[in-house]
């Protein structure tokens, strides 16, 4: 037959040997980028922050004493040494959070790039006959190498540059290897998301693998790190590798072996693995019959619950056990914040007040926030996908209107960040009543539900866009995502003006539990997200389904 | 008289710079089989989605049992089912979770021949649609699609994909189709399957319906095939009066006749034609002759693999 229906050439230049490099370092770099910055911008904020809140000797060897000695933050973030001075505190905060945040990132971005592509069937056209499955896995490893570059690269531009300032005081050289520290994890689970990529049938449990790998990893790192006398388990765990590169306190290059060992060898196994399997299949079988459930399947609505769950499901407990931790670490950290006069007026810039657990814990849900605002967007490129990949046409054509597919589709979004907001009070109030930090049962849930009304504008937002321009409904959720997060962390540093503080979402929203939930704004932001939908939805209706 | 199943008027889509469909005026009757004959890109999906009100008219309006396309598709949708050419489905279900839930979202549903309609396209609907190939995609969706029993058929290049035993499953199910009194409308670039299954053909070429009628008529209307052998020299046939493209070959002559065949007889009468032979054009031919074979630069979209089946 005449036809293959495959019109996207196959990008081929001037090297078609290395199209695959290529393509997989174009798909990934604009997530480096983003997260480049994210990571300078967190690395300038901890530095600024610590300048600003400790600028007496007096605060800040009063610091080093409530913190430094805490078991639970230690095994929570890491062992925090020299936290009386700037080098010290950025180190410490940055390795802590930043190694967990890019482990996520680069598991995330790998199984992407490689299960993903190759799920897509885009992996067919670009090999095709110029090289082998095997050559294939070893260029899109390097295009990996050179997002992982990029990811270095911003971080330690960003990082020279605030260390140059005259009050941090950090040379060029240990700016570099703090930079080289920051995103050693995102580099090893790159690495272990290529892997997982051979090995399971699809990106999903590709990156569930390697998520399990990161969990384990973590758990190493955290009973090493709580004082247990099992110190020597930080050698097992590429997490505790990372601890002992100790940058800006006391480098040790020397840990670097391991970490660049490791990821030789994943890289070699990556790439056997790829050469002994089929394009498509997985080295693990895919459990390919199934008990047939179709519970769920009776319409349009419990087909979207049948498809988020799984990642819902993700998300929630990622939340649970992010709510958990910061209720664990909350009256470690909140005696901490309020030892500093400068932190505690910090801390009601942000709205929170009183003291302890409560403000510590009314400024964290902010990240808290983030990842709900995060499962909005997901939810609405889902969505645009349904679309964009022709697998709405199969309900449209039959007895459904565009109207009540959207509107179920919304409602199901929203029940999932109702019930993520609340996971998220839940976890955190058990984290935080195993330490005595007496915040009520209640306060907490309100807390986390007051995460919901910013998720719901993303949501509102994103329709509108999935409405108006439908291939940039996803970017547009991002986008006004990652500029209200900006927003946040630079209003905190900078004194900037409502005008620029009010175009982010969250700026809105109470820092409960430090403050009461203001359930009146709340709603005024619920009924923004409702209106905006409402608007996309009409558009929607009457716009051409759009293709990829 | 019933209302027909299809009507169009002045239906167009117009993108940026493509008039992807022009002014079509179609019907199709209730009972009928249509074929809907292009090449690539010649706006056979188009028409296809403007009818299922999956994209919006430029100009002209379209409707389905009466039923406008675009202001009432819920109820249009109620006595149609679509099969398109590409068959992109949910992963993560597996085919008999797939066939249920479109049976749900279709509301009807005739359980026993979609068992038999598994059976003869040969299909394991317990394997999850990940695994399937395209052509059992294509299957998955053609059973889909004809176990609801509609009252109309939309079928866009359905049989992509599939293999010639399963050309036949279609083809045979089409006919079931039609024996039922179900309406059919098939788009295709497949010469031979819409010649053994329509009543009528349109063709339509870039984004306009060129022809419109019953295979008799447009053969009727077009040029009858000639060969004839001589036993002796081979007489000049190119000024008679109908006949064109003539080629010999040795002592055979094959040429083409429109109109009536009177002069072309008297000339070979005289010249001692020793063995004559004459057909009606092939529907490939007809298809042929309005694309102007590939000499018609404004077609280069044609392409002779296309047409090949
Ligand atoms: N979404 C679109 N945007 C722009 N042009 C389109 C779009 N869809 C179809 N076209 C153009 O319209 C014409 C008809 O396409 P189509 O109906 O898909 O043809 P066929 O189904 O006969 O192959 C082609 O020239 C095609 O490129
Ligand atoms: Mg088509």
């Amino acid at each position: 037959m005449g036809e293959s229906a495959i019109v996207t050439p196959a990008p081929s230049g001037r090297w078609p040997r290395t199209v695959v490099a290529r393509e997989t370092a174009r798909r990934g770099v604009r997530s480096a980028v983003l997260w480049g910055v994210i990571f300078g911008v967190y690395v300038t904020e901890s530095a600024t922050g610590y300048e600003g809140a400790y600028k007496t000797s007096g605060q800040r060897h009063a610091l080093a004493q409530t913190l430094g000695s805490d078991v639970g933050i230690s095994a929570i973030i890491g062992p925090a040494s020299h936290l009386d001075t700037v080098a010290g505190f950025v180190a410490w905060r940055t390795l802590g959070v930043l190694t967990v945040v890019g482990a996520v990132w680069g598991l995330l971005a790998a199984t992407r790039l490689l299960r993903g592509e190759e799920d897509a069937g885009r992996w067919e056209l670009l090999l095709a006959g110029r090289t082998t499955r095997r050559g294939g896995a070893a260029q899109a490893l390097t295009g990996l190498a050179g997002c992982a570059l990029v990811l270095w690269a911003i971080t330690a531009v960003i990082a020279v540059a605030v260390g140059r300032s005259s009050s941090v005081h950090i040379d060029g050289r240990s700016a570099l290897f703090l930079a080289v520290a920051d995103v050693s994890g995102a580099a090893v689970f790159l690495a272990v998301g290529a892997l997982t990529s051979q090995l399971a049938p699809t990106r999903r449990q590709a990156a569930s693998y390697a998520g399990g790998v990161l969990g384990v990893a973590y758990a190493l790192r955290m009973v090493a790190d709580s004082g247990a006398g099992l110190a020597w388990l930080r050698w097992a765990s590429p997490l505790g590798w990372v601890e002992e590169l100790h940058p800006l306190t006391a480098p040790r290059p020397v840990a670097l072996v391991p970490i660049v060992g490791l990821i030789a060898i994943l890289t070699v196994l990556t790439v056997q693995l790829a050469g002994g399997r089929d394009l498509g299949a997985s080295t693990i079988p895919d459990r390919s019959r199934p008990p047939t459930r179709t519970m769920l399947l009776s319409g349009p609505t419990g087909l979207t619950v049948r498809l988020v769950r799984p990642v819902v499901i993700g998300w929630v407990v990622a939340i649970a056990l992010a709510g958990l931790m910061l209720g664990l670490i909350a009256k470690a950290a909140g005696r901490a914040l309020t030892g500093s006069t400068a932190m505690r007026k910090l801390v009601s810039d942000f709205g929170a007040h009183g003291a302890g657990a409560t403000t510590y814990l009314g400024v964290a849900f902010l990240m808290v926030a983030l990842l709900l605002a995060l499962i909005a967007a997901g939810q609405v490129g889902a969505a645009r996908g349904e679309e964009a990949e022709g697998k709405l046409d199969h309900l449209l054509v039959r007895p459904v209107s565009r109207t009540s597919w959207l509107a179920g589709r919304l409602s199901v979004a929203t029940g999932a960040l109702v019930i993520a907001g609340a996971v998220a009070g839940v976890t955190g109030w058990l984290g935080a009543a195993s330490q005595d930090s007496g915040i009520g049962l209640t306060n907490m849930v309100a807390a986390g539900l007051n995460l919901v009304p910013p998720a719901v504008l993303i949501l509102g937002v994103g329709t509108l866009a999935f409405g108006i321009r439908p291939r940039a409904a996803s970017g547009a959720c991002y986008a006004v995502l990652a500029w209200s997060f900006l927003v946040e962390l630079i209003g905190g540093i900078v004194n900037a003006s409502h005008w620029l503080l009010d175009t982010s979402v969250f700026h809105q929203m109470a820092a409960a539990p430090a403050v009461a939930p203001d359930w009146t704004t709340n709603a005024v932001l619920v009924a923004l997200g409702v209106a905006a939908a409402a608007i996309g939805g009409i558009v929607f209706r009457f716009r051409d389904l759009a293709g990829a | 008289m019933a209302e027909p199943a299809i009507h169009t008027s002045g239906l167009s889509k117009r993108y940026a710079d493509v008039d992807a469909l022009s002014d079509l005026d179609l019907d199709v009757h209730q009972g009928e089989v249509v074929g809907y004959l292009g090449p690539n890109g010649s706006g056979k999906t188009t028409t296809l989605r403007l009818l299922l009100g999956l994209i919006r008219p430029t100009s002209g309006s379209a409707e389905i049992f009466g039923l406008d396309c675009q202001r009432r598709p819920v109820e249009a949708h109620r006595r149609l089912a679509y099969v398109a050419g590409e068959a992109n489905l949910w992963p993560s279900l597996t085919g008999s979770e797939t066939l249920h839930l479109l049976g749900r979202v279709q509301g009807q549903v005739d359980a026993a021949y979609r068992g038999e309609l598994i059976a003869r396209f040969d299909l394991d609907p317990s394997k999850k649609v990940r695994t399937y190939s395209k052509g059992n995609r294509q299957k998955l969706i053609l059973i889909a699609a004809l176990m609801a029993r509609p009252d109309l058929l939309l079928l866009d290049e359905p049989t992509s994909g599939l293999d010639p035993l399963m050309e036949q499953a279609f083809r045979h199910s089409v006919h079931e189709a039609k024996e039922r009194g179900q309406t059919v409308f098939l788009s295709s670039h497949i010469l031979s399957e819409v010649e053994a299954l329509c009543d009528r053909v349109g063709i339509l070429r870039n984004g306009r319906l060129v022809d419109m009628g019953t295979l008799s008529d447009m053969r009727h209307l077009s040029a009858l095939t000639v060969e004839a052998t001589f036993d002796g020299s081979v007489p000049d046939l190119s000024r008679v009066p109908g006949v064109s493209s003539v080629e010999v070959e040795g002592r055979v002559v094959r040429c083409q006749v429109q109109g009536t065949v009177e002069p072309l007889l008297k000339v070979l009468a005289s010249s001692g034609v020793h063995e004559l032979l004459s057909r009606e054009p092939s529907l490939e031919e007809l298809f042929l002759a309005h694309y102007g074979r590939s000499t018609d630069p404004g077609t280069g979209s044609l392409e002779v693999p296309a047409l090949g089946g």
